[in-house]
């Protein structure tokens, strides 16, 4: 029976090896790894807090995207147009298209998926970005209308949300694990704790993608996935920059850096003496040589100086202001606001993410210049967010978002994330404009105003914003180097 | 001897108690709680209290512990607030896993050790000896995720004999993990070797200078019966304690190993749950790591008395 029992054995590995190698040619497999962040709990729902976020990006679709310059372009929607007073949007979508089960798509899915980022019970995270839709009405099968409760111009922008993809109406229930999209690829196995494979969309209504398959490993450890790079064992890997020097100049890797929108901060309570004062406040900020400290931080050029706006370079509103370091300029600010001998902060920070207490001890050297003392405080990793995070003056480390988001997030008066309790209501009124203004132009200009209002008043210090960096088998062709936003990922392609 | 066992058996029973009292302990002396900790940036003063309800954080900790320990005796080891699962459900795998992971490596480690401990003890002082003892105390004193990085860098990147990082789930067939598990416990198996052929040699040497020897030397005892039947057998005793316990101190080795090479083990999990701000199940995979330490130098305890028979007679 042993012996049967080995035979077999040899018998079925020798077939499935077989079968490996005769399938390993045709196929044109894109290895990746996820880095299993919610244990396993990772969600195929896009708009979920736990969305398997590595997959999402895959499988499904947007309504607007991105083109290359950061402007609006036409997705699953083909076409949006506003009412006069931009309380209505029009949208006329694609027809043809399929989702992954070989049903149609049209505007009752486009209207249950917006209306169920608003459904309370689900505590989407979206919610805080969308919450201004009131409701959804399918016009037709390829048109929807979208009513806002309040006037906003910059709906395309909000609608582009890495996190707004459409599923199939009444699909809510399931699409945490089917993940039925209309994206290039689909799902063939979930496994965030293990493998989770995607096959192509042969239907995909761009055309069918390059590769076949795309094969996902969990691996939380990020030294980890580094040698699985290097071993050949995966095709595609975001890096940090320590880990780049391990990739460059290897013939059998592509390193690619792009820009970002991620920063580390300092965010200064503005309701707290002295920082009470606006001459204050914008004293501690002028005197940092922000090049400076964006090469000590990250090593040249691996980022874009910022003059404290959260909004990323290749944002189509982001302000271009200049702030040299002005050493004089702080003293003298300090001086007319009654602290002619400098003033003592405290800055809070916590070794929660590479960089976070660094950063603070650079600010600390670059505000010294001004007769700044400022005493750093290393608080507790566990529980930072909660108890020292918008209590007290501390850095911050936060995730690329549009301006009107983070400018309507963390600055505008009491909103739930404004760190540095800034209150203006000329600044929220500045974005109370924009989002009522129909002319992209008009609203850049009071986007760029709120920025400058930023550098001008404002708590919150952002000295840059760093680059992201990924490294690709030499092999793989079709990725820009632009962050995954702009991948068009039914272009990606691997030689054999 | 049937008192000594029972004594110690009581001993392990009352480490585990004592164990369970420290680990609990140990929670409640942080600040905050397993629900501050785990929502952490998210938190509302809402979510907070539900998830404190619905962790039942609400009770005095005297009688969450009461509580605690009664599912723990009954098997059940909470749930995790991370995943979502029974805890007892996510380690099962994981508990498999890191066995297999560390079978390998003692049976490869373990006969090796064994060996070279034997022939660098009988040729105390020779050139096999001195290298020998040379290369275990370097392998003892580098850092096991530098020599499974250079085991990486080796035999997976510059040889590309094997592949380096796991890329297997924790529900993989048994055969397919001992595959994946090569490199992995050749780092533990350098260890492991090194540390009970140091033990072996030392044992080794003193038997061969002891008045039985001597006798069998001078009676003329061939060279080969002289240590198969005498040096052997009696160097090998004090080496069971000394290998029962470096296997549990392998523990600490499989949470490191199991990082670096991606192996969905227990070692991982732990780190992924400290990661995850899981506190219940970083607890109970604490817990486990106590219990496997308890049982496996209860285990070696054991077996030495019954191999030693003065171990038997010393008391009771």
């Amino acid at each position: 029976m042993n012996i049967g029992f080995f035979t077999r054995l040899f018998a079925t590995s020798l077939v499935s090896a077989l079968v490996a190698v005769g399938s390993a040619q045709a196929e044109k497999v894109f290895r990746r790894a996820n880095d299993l962040s919610f244990g396993g709990k990772e969600s195929l729902d896009p708009i979920s807090a736990n969305r398997f976020y590595e997959v999402n990006d895959m499988i499904y679709s947007r309504l607007i995207r991105l083109d290359d310059q950061g402007n609006p372009a036409p997705e699953l929607a083909e076409s949006w147009t506003p009412n006069d007073t931009a309380t209505e949007w029009t949208l006329k979508l694609r027809g043809g298209v399929k989702f992954h089960d070989g049903s149609g798509f049209d505007a009752g899915d486009v209207k249950y998926t917006l209306e169920r980022i608003n459904d309370p019970k689900l505590e989407s995270p979206l919610a805080s970005v969308l919450g201004i839709i009131k409701s959804v009405e399918a016009v037709d099968g390829q048109t929807v209308k979208i009513v806002l409760s309040t006037p906003h111009a910059g709906l395309p922008l909000l609608l582009y949300d890495y996190r707004v993809r459409v599923i199939p109406e009444g699909s809510g229930g399931t699409i945490e694990k089917s993940g039925i999209g209309t994206g290039p690829f689909k799902l063939d196995t979930y496994d965030p704790e293990g493998k989770t494979v995607l096959v192509a969309n042969k239907d995909y209504w761009e055309g069918p993608p390059k590769l076949d398959r795309v094969e996902y490993t969990a691996i939380p450890d990020a030294e980890a996935r580094n040698q699985a790079m290097l071993g050949g064992q995966l095709d595609y890997n975001s890096l940090t920059r320590d880990q780049e020097a391990m990739f460059k100049g290897n013939a059998s890797f592509t390193v690619q850096a792009f820009p970002a929108g991620g920063w580390f901060g300092i965010a200064f309570l503005a309701d707290v003496a002295p920082l009470t004062d606006p001459r204050v406040r914008k004293a501690i900020r002028m005197a940092v040589d922000r090049q400076e400290m964006l090469k000590l931080m990250t090593g040249a050029d691996n980022g874009e100086v910022t003059c404290d706006s959260p909004v990323k370079k290749n944002d189509p509103f982001r302000a271009d202001i200049a702030c040299p370091p002005d050493i004089e300029g702080a003293k003298k600010l300090l001086a007319e606001a009654g602290h002619p001998d400098g003033i003592d902060i405290e800055v809070n920070t916590a070794d929660l993410e590479p960089g976070m207490v660094q950063y603070a001890e650079v600010y600390q050297q670059q505000a010294a210049k001004a007769g700044i003392r400022v005493k750093i405080n290393l608080a507790p990793s566990d529980g930072y967010w909660d108890d020292v995070w918008m209590k007290k003056n501390a850095v911050t480390s936060w995730g690329q978002r549009p301006a009107d988001q983070i400018l309507n997030e963390a600055y505008r008066t009491g909103a739930s994330w404004n760190e540095s309790h800034f209150a203006s209501s000329k600044f929220d009124g500045l974005l109370d404009q924009a989002r009522s203004s129909l002319d992209p132009a008009a609203a850049k200009s009071f986007y760029v105003e709120a920025q400058k209002m930023l550098f001008e008043e404002g708590g919150t210090f952002i000295a840059y914003h760093e680059n992201g960096r990924r490294v690709l088998s030499s092999k793989v062709s079709g990725m820009p180097a632009l962050d995954e936003d702009y991948v068009r990922w039914h272009l990606v392609d691997i030689a054999e | 001897m049937l008192g000594v066992i029972i004594e110690r058996i009581g001993l392990a029973v009352f480490a585990l108690v004592f164990i369970s009292v420290v680990v609990f302990a140990g929670l409640e002396a942080m600040p905050g709680d397993a629900c501050t900790v785990h929502l952490g940036r998210e938190s509302t003063p809402t979510s907070l209290a539900s998830c404190r309800e619905r962790m039942g954080l609400n009770r005095p900790a005297a009688e969450r512990f009461v509580e605690w320990s009664k599912h723990l005796a009954t098997g059940d080891l909470g749930v995790s607030m991370q995943r979502n699962k029974p805890i007892s459900e996510i380690v099962g795998w994981r508990l498999r896993n890191t066995l297999v992971l560390s079978a390998v490596a003692a049976l490869i480690g373990i006969p090796l050790a064994i060996f070279l401990g034997v022939v660098s003890g009988l040729k105390r002082d020779g050139p096999i000896d001195v290298i020998v003892s040379g290369i275990a105390i370097f392998a003892m004193t580098v850092p096991e995720f530098i020599s499974g990085t250079l085991l990486i860098l080796i035999f997976s990147v510059s040889l590309g004999w094997m592949s380096g990082v796991v890329m297997i789930g924790y529900k993989a067939p048994v055969l397919e993990l001992i595959g994946a598990s090569l490199l992995p416990a050749a780092t533990l198996t350098l260890i492991l070797t090194a540390h009970i052929l140091r033990m072996v040699r030392s044992s080794v040497i003193e038997v061969m200078q002891s008045d039985f020897v001597l006798m069998a030397r001078l009676k003329g005892v061939p060279y080969r019966q002289l240590v198969w039947r005498h040096i052997v057998p009696n160097s090998l005793l004090p080496a069971i304690s000394v290998i029962g316990l470096t296997a549990a101190w392998l523990l600490g080795g499989v949470v490191i190993v199991e990082s670096v090479f991606n192996y969905p083990g227990l070692g991982r999990l732990a780190v992924d749950a400290v990661g995850d701000q899981d506190l219940p199940l970083v607890q109970a995979i604490a817990l486990l790591f106590g219990v496997i330490y308890i049982l496996t130098n209860l285990g070696a305890d054991l077996m030495a008395l019954v191999l030693n028979p003065r171990l038997r007679t010393m008391r009771g």
